[in-house]
């Protein structure tokens, strides 16, 4: 089993070390004989790999797409982390609201929002790009942002309302007779306690956005928002592309997630088995 | 003080309520305008109303046919596959045993990647001239021949199948995990003194306890099928011969390659039906299993 889930990983990792001759090679290496990093030195300063220089009719292999893998990992970085934090925010803002408040229209808004979620993305893929086109933001950061934070937030609010709802409200009713307001029981007491679930929420929020393709795919026009799925589809779906340096983008684009997953992995695993107990 | 706390908590909402409103409410509008109307990017000022027109056209279309057909057997591997996958991965991961830790931050890799990498590593691994698979298989003498596997219609619909179990496999396994970890191991041990074997206590206590979860990740998977579009963009481009032209990557293609946004959106509303109806159906069968 171990070998299914991480053999695939590891062998993409062992192509990004061999050169394109080596990877066009029967029957395939499997240890780099001549492990190199001309891959990676391609795709950081545009050093053209010694294996697509020697051989002639290889030139052609290089994919341009490759060297914008590093800008694309940027906008990806930039837009998930920007999702996260402001998902949290919002989000928490909102949950709080939803956990300890009672106020007219309550849940006809709370199960609007988790409604929203109902609509398949392929079906409202146009509507969407209207949007985003109508407001001036095709091709820039904060149309995505936008758009996965609608992705993102009802799942965030519902996950974090019912992790407040669990926490005890001693404390808050003590604090409120100190005379403290909503805003400051939220910010000095509820949010400390929260953190693990503010931090599972946010890792969420974050792989959602990283991870995401088809909105993507259709907001985004050049490298100045391009970001990684996209660059990448581009990259691997060139006939013409060097499988040494589709390889070697793979793995630039595995790392940010892996180390995530690493990281937050109780908090991943805890949000998924909610998120699922959701729909 | 009510009425002040009501004003806080409208306060905190709009922003929130702003943003989902705008995108979607507004996208149902349009997208129900677009879909009586005829709007081919084509022919962009020539888009009187029709009807139904546009239904019409997604109902009858071949492509519609064979996208459906192609999904159903997609499926038909995928999700069978996804369960038991993930079942006895999860039975494997319930275990005490030395690399249990290391599986199961392991598992979490495949899902915590982007669906379009995935799709990239299958397609190289699958490659029918220097893949790794040819290559094993080949050395192991399995196959006199290398097979291309992306290339030919029933073979690219497993090939994309599996690249879906891979990523999907193991979160079925989580889920499976979690539902597994709610089951008191007194029920074994009560089971084990009374005689039942291992499969016996599987059958007996297991599977009835496990039962809604089952349900639940059996439903969510078929609606993570249904809608596979990633895979296909990067794997098989929907070919060979439109055998991959899943029903998303269908809907795709109707707008962003034949630009009829009309046909586009009467199909994008036919799924949207269709998938309502599934996650209804879920959302039913959620509430009855949480009575049990």
């Amino acid at each position: 089993m171990l070998v299914f889930i991480l053999g695939p990983i590891l062998w993409m990792l062992d192509s990004s070390f061999q050169g394109e001759t080596e990877l066009l090679t029967r029957p395939s290496h499997l240890l780099p004989q001549q492990p190199t990093i001309a891959n990676f030195n391609y795709i950081f300063t545009g050093a053209v790999p010694q294996g697509l220089n020697v051989r002639g009719t290889l030139r052609s292999r290089i994919s341009q797409e490759a060297r914008e893998v590093p800008a694309a990992l940027e906008n990806s970085a930039i837009i998930a982390l920007t999702v996260a934090l402001v998902n949290v925010a919002l989000g928490a803002l909102a949950a709080y609201t939803f956990a300890r408040l009672k106020f007219r229209g309550k849940s006809l808004v709370f199960n609007f929002l988790l409604g929203t979620r109902l609509l398949p993305a392929i079906a409202v893929a146009i509507p969407y790009y209207a949007i985003v086109s109508a407001l001036g933001l095709l091709d820039s950061y904060l149309g995505l942002i936008l758009v996965y934070l609608t992705f993102s937030l009802p799942f965030t609010i519902w996950f974090l309302r019912d992790y407040i709802i669990s926490l005890p409200i001693d404390i808050e009713e003590a604090a409120q007779i100190d005379g403290c307001s909503r805003l400051q029981l939220l910010l000095r007491i509820v949010l400390p306690l929260a953190a693990p679930g503010l931090a599972a929420a946010g890792a969420f929020a974050f792989m959602s956005s990283y991870n995401e393709f088809l909105f993507a795919l259709l907001l985004t026009q050049t490298i100045s928002s391009q970001t990684l799925p996209v660059i990448l589809s581009s990259v691997a779906t060139n006939p013409d592309a060097s499988l040494a340096l589709i390889a070697t983008s793979v793995v630039l684009a595995m790392v940010p997630p892996l180390l995530f997953a690493i990281a937050f992995q109780r908090f991943l695993t805890r949000g998924l088995v909610a998120a699922l107990g959701k729909g | 003080m009510a009425g002040r706390e009501s004003g806080y908590a409208y306060l905190t909402l709009l922003p929130v309520l702003l943003i989902m409103a705008a995108f979607s409410l507004y996208p149902i509008g349009y997208a129900l305008y677009l879909s009586l109307h005829r709007e081919v990017l084509t022919d962009p000022l020539n888009n009187p109303y029709v009807g139904f027109q546009n239904f019409s056209n997604a109902l009858h279309s071949y492509y519609l046919t064979s996208s459906l057909v192609s999904t159903a057997a997609f499926m038909a591997m995928a999700v069978p596959s996804v369960m038991i996958f993930g079942l006895l991965a999860a039975l494997l991961l319930n275990e005490a045993f030395a690399g249990a830790r290391i599986l199961r931050v392991a598992i979490l890799l495949p899902w915590a990647m982007p669906a379009v990498v995935s799709g990239i590593v299958w397609r190289w691994m699958l490659n029918g001239d220097y893949g790794i698979l040819n290559s094993a298989l080949f050395q192991l003498g399995i196959i006199h021949d290398y097979i291309p596997w992306l290339s030919q219609p029933a073979l690219a619909r497993v090939g994309l199948a599996v690249a879906h179990v891979w990523r999907e496999g193991p979160l079925a396994a989580i889920f499976f995990l979690a539902g597994l970890q709610t089951i008191s191991p007194d029920l074994y041990s009560a089971a084990a003194v009374d005689g039942a074997g291992r499969v016996a206590a599987f059958r007996r206590i297991t599977m009835p306890l496990l039962r809604p979860t089952i349900v639940i990740v059996l439903i969510y998977e078929t609606i993570v099928a249904a809608t596979t579009f990633d895979l296909v963009y990067v794997m098989t481009g929907g070919g060979p011969a439109d055998a991959t032209s899943l029903i998303s990557w269908y809907a795709y293609a109707e707008v962003f390659k034949f630009l009829d946004l009309g046909t586009g959106a009467a199909l994008a509303f036919l799924i949207a039906l269709v998938l309502l109806a599934v996650i209804i159906l879920y959302l039913r069968v959620l509430r009855s299993e949480e009575r049990r």
